[in-house]
């Protein structure tokens, strides 16, 4: 066991060292190849009507003087050794792992970014709960009373909470609960430590908006899985050894059904911990989806390396954690 | 050009202009104006004036600021936010209406004191003035803040005047000063504590407008920071900072080292001030209408939404000001792309072009803003009214004597052109399509050519060599000044000295002899009422050359929260003005 997950951790590290370079070519060399020269890109970053000089300082300051493979070597330097900046009177370090220096702040991208991460975790986790519960209850229960009115409807709702997009069900709910009827008056988002009644009170719309949509894909999910297995062979010997049917759909049923669900939900949360963008951006909360939207609007390139190798590091530790509970469960997954 | 938007400072006031820049430092002791909510009071009154003292103002912010480092910013909403905690050598009359656009000592003691030759300008501080910390401001921190707008790869962002403008433009900033005390920048004197002396490579009458931008907010170079000097830049403001989440929020609050007597230009009513930023639009509206935030920080007026229900409620429309952005919409008409290097077929354009489609475009009345019919807006002092092609009087534009312009010109059919816009830009692209419409009445045949913003200036339109290549004769373009005057706004539109290979802002490469010598002349006329009249003979020149379509003085509709005292709409600002307003 170990030694898979030692070579799965080797594997890990491959694979965001492929990520890393795949985002710097993406951002970094696309441009050269389409013609923008590093004069064009400083001059992106320096104030109206700059004086030439003024741009070839920032040139330089932001290294797009130097050849690629040395702006993509001293990025991966900084991640592992941590980097200095001028920050004009002195030198200011950034500790590794420093994913660069922001051409927009001025600041190192790694502090700004870890700073979003609570927020964004604390919108996912608090979702996802929420999804889990409510998707796979309603999924089982659809199962069971297939083609009943609380079938129909729960499958209707669904429906509704796939094809709304975030942005509009957000801001309905905002519209209802915060303006209309204040029961959450101006959610702003406030830190666990600090006060987590206010923290939970301020992000139930959030929470909720999210799961909507997540929960509404699980509980199809959940339904067209369960249906399946309820029509196995072991389940009828389940009911035929005289089983509860509690111990029937709970243990034989919803566990056969809940494997292909744990693997997307693995999926789910890490490209959620990288940032819900929609979610973050209709309710004003400065989470790592914010951030990514800023850093493009800015055309921050390392702000968005930065979040790009966060989301990615996000969704290869879900998965090894998924691929390592899997393991556990069927010992053949370790060979 | 929505950066640009947020870059510029817009400069309003045009009435009362030649007696405002006539001013010889000491402002008028008229009381401003006062009036109760309704709409429009606070254009050219103080609504709810009020001295009540307390409470917490709330700003929203749909973005960030450039920097709040009053060194580093070029951002109008920044200019007018680091005045609570910041104190230029001049600055701009906290008054409503024309008088806002007038220039006041702020940390000197009158205005510039200008030498015979027109080279050197003298400051005087005022006494006592202290920083947040307690210690006194002298006219070092004054010269080191102004050292600190030259290191530009540290602090990018605010404008290059100091550098362009100075003797000694090759000083590399204080990083990089070899000399002891950091004090190596040799155009600018500080003879004593209280005395601050600028040396000019050449005359400039506007100099006190550049003393006024941010950039002369004192530093203490202990203190400096260098690119984190924004997360706690020391104040002399009637606020200092509390606390700063970069790209979230930022807390001002009450600096005990501020002193009233010392400065009549801003209040200390309200205890705290709380900046949140990157809120989304539309729920900024919301917040402003129902109580959970007080003002919108970045100043540019309402969504659509916000806006419909605004102006059918009589309650809110009461809170409401349409008040002149500062800026022109307007598009450029090349004078080096054939035909439009001829006179007549650029004043063909000029009569074809439908003024209230372009008014439309951009939004109606209200949010669009009025028919333009000059370069300069009627904020910007030295505007006079003129309408040499029509604009007001047939605004859906005159087809007949676009074709006699035509048969001028040599093109008795039309002609085919480019226009260049900006893809990103739903207003400019709506534009641009209802003019291809109006000029076919003509018979001028245009192909639309979108850029991204972020690369229009750098790589398309602002680059002469693509124009030309591209046959881009018409550009679609946004201006505001840096300060309110005829230089302000004319100069990197209009002079030929401004055509730059790229990043051009001169974009109808307008190069006439005449514009340049009356620019030349004008920056050496010391008497401001003989420098206003030059700034509308350069706008009246650029029009009869045609260069230039103007399309609407741009207007916004801004919401003042009703618990707010003494609101009014800065003129210079284009907003409301930060530095005066409290709690009720």
């Amino acid at each position: 066991m170990i030694s898979f997950i030692v070579r799965r951790l080797i594997v890990t590290v491959f694979l965001l060292l492929l990520v890393s370079l795949m985002t710097f070519a993406i951002f970094f060399l696309i441009p050269r190849l389409a013609g923008q020269t590093s004069y064009e890109l400083a001059q992106q970053y320096v104030g109206r009507n700059p004086t030439p000089a003024a741009v070839h300082a920032i040139e330089r300051k932001l290294g797009f003087d130097q050849p690629l493979p040395v702006q993509y070597g001293r990025f991966v330097k900084g991640i592992v050794m941590g980097a200095h900046y001028d920050a004009g009177p002195d030198k200011s370090y950034c500790p590794p792992p420093c994913l660069g220096y922001s051409f927009r702040n001025q600041q190192p991208v790694w502090p700004m970014l870890i700073s979003n991460v609570p927020v964004t975790a604390s919108l996912a986790i608090g979702a996802a709960v929420l999804w889990l519960v409510a998707g796979i209850a309603i999924g089982v229960i659809s199962a069971l009373k297939r083609g009943t009115a609380f079938d129909r409807t729960a499958m209707g709702l669904a429906l509704a909470g796939v094809s709304l997009p975030i942005f509009f069900t957000g801001l309905i709910a905002l519209q209802l609960f915060s303006y209309k009827w204040p029961v959450f008056p101006n959610p702003q988002y406030v830190p666990l430590t600090e006060n987590p009644l206010a923290w939970a009170r301020n992000l139930v719309l959030p929470w909720t908006t999210l799961a909507f949509l997540y929960a509404a894909l699980y509980a199809r999910l959940t339904r067209a899985g369960m249906l399946e297995t309820m029509g196995e062979d072991y389940i009828r010997t389940a009911r035929a050894k005289g089983l509860p049917e509690r111990t029937v759909i709970v243990t034989h049923g919803l566990r056969a059904t809940l494997t292909p669900i744990v693997t997307i939900f693995g999926m789910d949360l890490g490209l959620l911990l990288g940032g819900a963008v929609l979610t973050e951006f209709t309710f004003s909360l400065h989470g790592l989806g914010l951030f990514t939207v800023l850093a493009i609007q800015n055309n921050d390139l390392p702000e968005i390396l930065g979040v790009v190798m966060l989301t990615a590091f996000f969704v290869v530790i879900a998965n090894l954690i998924v691929d390592i509970l899997y393991a556990v469960v069927d010992p053949r997954v370790r060979y | 050009m929505n950066r640009r938007k947020k870059f510029t400072v817009a400069a309003i006031g045009a009435a009362a202009a030649v007696e405002l820049s006539a001013c010889g430092g000491t402002p008028a002791a008229t009381p401003s104006p006062q009036s109760t909510a309704q709409y429009n009071a606070a254009i050219s009154a103080v609504v709810s004036p009020s001295s009540n003292e307390g409470g917490t103002i709330h700003f929203d912010n749909s973005s960030v600021p450039d920097s709040t480092d009053p060194g580093n910013t070029y951002y109008a909403f920044m200019w007018n936010t680091v005045r609570l905690y910041g104190r230029a050598l001049i600055t701009y009359r906290s008054v409503p209406g024309s008088g806002g656009n007038q220039i006041v000592p702020d940390l000197a003691t009158s205005l510039g004191q200008v030498s015979d030759n027109g080279l050197t300008w003298t400051y005087h501080l005022k006494p006592d003035i202290k920083f947040e910390d307690g210690s006194t401001v002298t006219s070092q921190d004054v010269k080191y803040a102004i050292e600190r707008t030259y290191a530009k790869d540290v602090l990018p962002n605010g404008p290059s005047y100091f550098k362009l403008l100075l003797k000694d433009p090759n000083y590399p900033g204080p990083y990089k000063d070899k000399t002891p005390d950091k004090m190596g920048l040799t155009s600018v004197d500080t003879p004593n504590s209280t005395t601050i002396v600028f040396h000019l490579q050449k005359p400039f009458a506007d100099f006190d407008y550049v003393v006024a931008i941010p950039q002369t907010v004192p530093v203490p170079p202990a203190k400096d920071t260098g690119a984190n000097y924004q997360l706690h830049p020391v104040s002399t403001g009637p606020y200092k900072f509390q606390s700063y989440q970069l790209d979230k929020q930022f807390t001002l609050v009450r600096n005990p080292h501020w002193s009233a007597a010392t400065d009549p230009n801003r209040k200390q009513l309200a205890s705290k001030f709380v900046f949140n930023l990157n809120v989304n639009a539309d729920t900024i509206d919301n917040n402003l209408i129902h109580d959970f935030a007080e003002l919108d920080m970045a100043g540019t007026g309402v969504q659509a939404a916000a806006r419909a229900q605004i102006l059918t409620s009589p309650s809110l429309r009461n809170n409401a000001d349409n008040a002149l952005s500062g800026f022109l919409w307007f598009t450029y008409i090349n004078t080096k792309v054939k035909p439009l290097d001829n006179v007549h077929c650029r004043r063909a354009v000029q009569y074809a072009a439908d003024k209230v489609a372009y008014q439309t475009a951009y939004g109606g009345p209200v949010a669009g803003g009025d028919i333009a019919s000059t370069v300069m807006p009627p904020s910007v002092i030295g505007y006079q009214k003129f309408d040499l092609y029509q604009a007001t009087t047939m605004p859906h534009g005159n087809v007949t004597k676009a074709k006699e312009e035509l048969r001028a010109c040599g093109e008795p059919n039309g002609f085919s052109t480019g226009f260049a816009f900006r893809t990103d830009r739903p207003k400019e692209k709506a534009m641009a399509t209802a003019e291809q419409q109006a000029l076919s009445r003509a018979g001028i045949k245009v192909t639309l050519q979108g850029y991204p913003s972020g690369k229009y200036f750098t790589n398309f339109a602002g680059v002469p060599n693509y124009v030309h290549q591209h046959d881009l004769g018409l550009a679609a373009g946004g201006w505001a000044p840096d300060w309110p005057d005829g230089y302000g706004f004319l100069y990197y539109l209009t002079a030929g000295p401004a055509i730059s290979s790229a990043g051009n802002t001169n974009i109808e490469e307008q190069n006439d002899p005449a514009v340049n010598n009356l620019f030349t002349k004008a920056v050496a006329t010391a008497d401001p009422a003989a420098r206003n009249q030059i700034w509308s003979q350069i706008d009246r020149l650029t029009m009869q050359n045609a260069v230039i379509l103007p399309g609407v003085y741009a207007k916004s509709l801004l919401y003042r929260n009703p618990d707010l005292t003494n609101v009014y709409v800065s003129r210079y600002y284009a907003m409301y003005d930060y530095a005066s307003i409290g709690l009720k």
